[in-house]
């Protein structure tokens, strides 16, 4: 009797889901139907799903399973990018789609959660298996988890998994509070904390562009690089989040998760194997080489910024305190720079300038990894003390990566003038690229935890994160401190100028 | 006689580029991005209708930007082979460069065959991985295929073209033997069966009941063809490292096509029905879409195969095997 599949092609075949069934708290907001329901639409679309995949959706409206259907239908055809409907496809799907109503504090809707997946079970055949995915507001996290336990639904006949949306906390002591809630019912290794950045295609190619080359790795230290700066810049403003991103602000939203994530993979040791244990634990090594600052310190190396009203491409645009929903006075940043330093041979002395910021003049997110000038300049003319060489990894838009150096302009005499050798990710491969949701509930669904952030990563990221917030809390900054369509407060430059350096403008 | 020089081609083709940058000129230019992962060399015959190939290779460049060196062999004749370059652009959506691709097209008559190796092997890219994509069934008996399928790391042929199905396979387990990397489309054809089959066993309890020895029957429409030898060689194949032996059956009377496997008083059964793929296991069917793939789909599968296909070299080796059998 075969222990495994006797009939797997790897080269040839996709990776594919096993039977199971993922039930989605939260099921009628916007992430699932923005982003879950079309994720998984795609992956039926790609036959990665096995036959009797089945979805449970709860949330407090009261919804028939065909009503469930029909608005998820809905979100599918409005919000899946490159994927048409196909009514076929579509049919088969939705019979797998079903729903429970119910309060996410009352112990009645697990008990029917409960009955649903033994009926699902036997109808589909899903082997037992469950993904637990909470959409919800991030205060009933812990609510829905104990939920979950009380009924007892964490164990059953197949696996049983949690993915958790961030925030993860909203500072070190909720973190680890929330963690502990969490881990009264789930194992650490069924809970799976989505960041979405991870599961981008170029956040993933940095680990192929790193350890599958031998090139680069021997450049990739304090000898030969100067400084590194990471930018994640949105044109757009709060777009009717003023309520919930007034709470978080940008350091909170962006950096503490996404871009201390992003850093960490740039930045980490080389892995021993591609396996999760062995990438989280380069990952969470260097979070946690990261070194929390004083408050001196964060005084001189971090500045928040918060946009003011403007006029943009002949438009007017509010400022962050005239958006609805927002506090005519709030306080909130719309804009975090932080200059990072890693405590370790790698990095010592390296400072790492990470910025992210709304209404800035474009939507750009990338790494410019600034190398040192040549020791010895050697050309005449106005390149002669050299510009030093540049490699740019783009995130989003247009991803790729671009390497900059000097080269001689034709003609007569030595004249050198800076050139760009582009590697287009786009033009390289055609091919689709799956979006970050698919990539990551497919890895959930193989118990694939590469590209989830870890426990000790998030308590890692906020052990950095939350002397700043705590400084920033504490000093009143005189916002707005930005116009809309620019890229950020005067005091951000300063803080690079004070090092020498100046922000790359993308 | 016409000739080809590579010299010549490599100029055209530098000049090429100058040509398409130029177009590109004020300031809305953003300019001409070249694109190419490989080279890939398409032998075809003449009388095929070019538009039919250059539609198959316009939807590969996306994907598998190339220098593509098409050879289009004119039958009989005197020794005469001649040139033409040029290039294959496209405007990813949302984007404002052009990407571009280069193809070289060389007309040769068989007396030229011989000259073609000289003329294409200063042309290939350098560091980059060669397919040469045989379209034409003929070549593959004449002297000089050998010579032309060493330009290229990886030959990809369509044995489903061939009329004497185990005596092609015998063909190219033979080649393959002596070291050529081979991909073949009637192997590519069968992917979605084969992870159709697959997908059943995902689910462990169907595993579970694989305790054999197992009976494999296919049909392909009625005849012995390479596809119906790969299928039943690679279940037999998948059965045996899985200590599972099992008989393989070749129908060739009903007009069916199907595979089916029997283990004890487990059944599993894959069946063709129009455009859809219908998988039945113990009564209880499921039918996926199975639309006909093209030469583009398949292609587009083997050129993402650079090096050996261990699975596919084991089930060529076995078929080659059954095809002595059924003779």
């Amino acid at each position: 009797m075969p222990q495994e599949n006797p009939f797997q092609d790897p080269l040839r075949f996709e990776r594919r889901v096993p039977p199971c069934a993922v039930v989605i708290f939260g099921a009628n907001g916007d992430l699932t139907k923005r982003k879950l329901l079309p994720a998984l639409y795609r992956l039926a679309y790609d036959r990665r799903l096995a036959p009797g995949f089945a979805i449970v959706g709860t949330s407090r409206t009261p919804l028939s399973d065909d009503q469930f259907r029909d608005k998820m239908k809905e979100a599918v055809a409005a919000f899946s990018e490159d994927t048409k409907l196909d009514e076929d496809l579509w049919k088969t799907f939705a019979g797998g789609l079903h729903y429970v109503a119910g309060d996410i504090g009352d112990a009645a809707l697990y008990q029917r959660i409960g009955e649903k997946l033994a009926h699902l079970d036997q109808a589909h055949q899903t082997g037992g298996n469950v993904l637990f995915y909470l959409s919800t507001q991030p205060s009933q996290y812990a609510l829905a988890a104990q939920g979950i336990g009380a009924a007892g639904l964490q164990h059953g006949a197949g696996w049983r998994r949690l993915v958790v949306e961030k925030p993860f906390g909203h500072d070190l002591a909720s973190a680890r509070e929330l963690s502990d809630r969490l881990h009264e019912v789930f194992d650490e290794s069924a809970i799976f904390r989505i960041d979405h950045y991870l599961g981008k295609e170029t956040v993933q190619n940095i680990l192929a562009f790193r350890f599958g080359n031998g090139i680069f790795e021997p450049l990739w230290n304090r000898r030969y690089i100067n400084h590194i700066e990471i930018t994640a810049a949105e044109s757009i403003g709060v777009e009717g989040r003023g309520a919930y991103y007034q709470e978080a602000g940008a350091l909170a939203d962006m950096i503490q998760n996404h871009l201390l994530q992003v850093m960490a993979t740039i930045a980490m040791e080389p892995c021993a194997s591609f396996r999760a244990t062995s990438v989280r634990d380069e990952r969470s090594k260097l979070l946690r080489s990261m070194k929390p600052m004083t408050p001196d310190e964060i005084r001189q190396n971090s500045v928040a910024g918060q946009y003011g009203p403007a006029r943009i491409g002949g438009e007017d645009v509010p400022g962050f305190r005239q958006e609805p929903g927002v506090n005519p006075a709030s306080t909130t940043d719309t804009y975090a720079a932080v200059t990072l330093s890693v405590e370790n041979w790698r990095w010592a002395g390296v400072p790492f300038y990470v910025r992210t910021g709304k209404r800035l003049p474009k939507r750009v997110t990338e790494i410019a990894i600034h190398f040192n000038q040549a020791p010895l300049a050697i050309f005449e003319g106005e390149l002669a003390d050299g510009t030093p060489n540049l490699l740019i990894v783009r995130i989003q838009p247009e991803e790729g990566i671009s390497l900059k150096f000097l080269s001689k302009r034709p003609g007569a005499g030595m004249k050198l003038r800076p050139v760009s050798m582009d590697f287009n990710y786009g033009s390289s491969f055609g091919e689709r690229s799956p979006s970050a949701y698919e990539t990551l509930l497919l890895d959930a669904l193989l118990d694939d935890a590469t590209l989830y952030t870890r426990q000790d990563m998030v308590e890692a990221s906020w052990a950095v994160v939350e002397p700043i917030q705590n400084v920033w809390r504490e000093e009143s900054v005189d916002f707005p401190n930005y116009a809309a369509g620019t890229w950020g407060p005067d005091a951000a430059d300063a803080m690079l100028a004070r090092r020498g350096h100046t922000w790359r403008k993308p | 006689m016409a000739a080809a020089p590579p010299e010549k081609i490599l100029k055209d083709l530098a000049d090429l580029w100058v040509t398409e940058g130029k177009q590109e000129v004020g300031e809305a230019a953003h300019g001409v991005l070249r694109a190419c992962t490989m080279t890939l060399i398409v032998i075809t015959e003449d009388r095929e209708d070019p538009a039919d190939l250059g539609e198959t290779i316009a939807a590969l460049m996306p994907e598998h930007p190339a220098r593509t060196i098409v050879i289009r062999l004119t039958g009989a004749g005197e020794r005469s082979i001649a040139q033409r370059v040029f290039a294959q652009c496209w405007m990813p959506f949302g984007q404002r460069r052009q990407i571009c691709c280069e193809q070289v097209e060389i007309t040769c008559s068989d007396a030229s065959l011989g000259d073609v190796p000289s003329v294409v092997l200063p042309l290939e890219v350098p560091d980059l991985p060669v397919f040469l994509w045989c379209r034409s069934p003929r070549l593959l008996g004449m002297a000089e295929f050998p010579a032309l399928a060493a330009m290229a790391r990886r030959v990809v042929v369509d044995s489903g073209a061939l009329a004497d199905a185990p005596a092609a396979l015998r063909r190219l387990a033979d080649e393959a033997a002596h070291g050529m990397l081979l991909g073949d489309l009637a192997w590519t054809r069968l992917t979605r069966w084969r992870q159709t089959l697959a997908q059943i066993f995902e689910d462990p309890r169907h595993a579970a009941r694989l305790t054999g020895p197992a009976r494999i029957t296919v049909c392909d429409a009625g005849a012995v063809t390479t596809q119906a030898l790969y299928m039943g060689a690679w279940m037999a194949g998948a059965l045996d490292a899985a200590g599972i032996g099992a008989t393989v059956h070749i129908r060739t009377k009903a007009q069916e096509t199907f595979a089916e496997l029997e283990c004890g008083d487990f059944h599993a059964r894959l069946e063709r029905q129009d455009d859809h793929l219908v998988a039945t296991v113990d009564g209880l069917s499921q039918c996926t879409l199975l639309p006909k793939p093209d030469d583009y789909l398949l292609l587009r599968e083997e050129l993402g195969i650079v090096h050996r296909d261990p699975v596919f070299s084991s089930t060529l080796a076995s078929a080659a095997r059954f095809a002595y059998a059924t003779d």
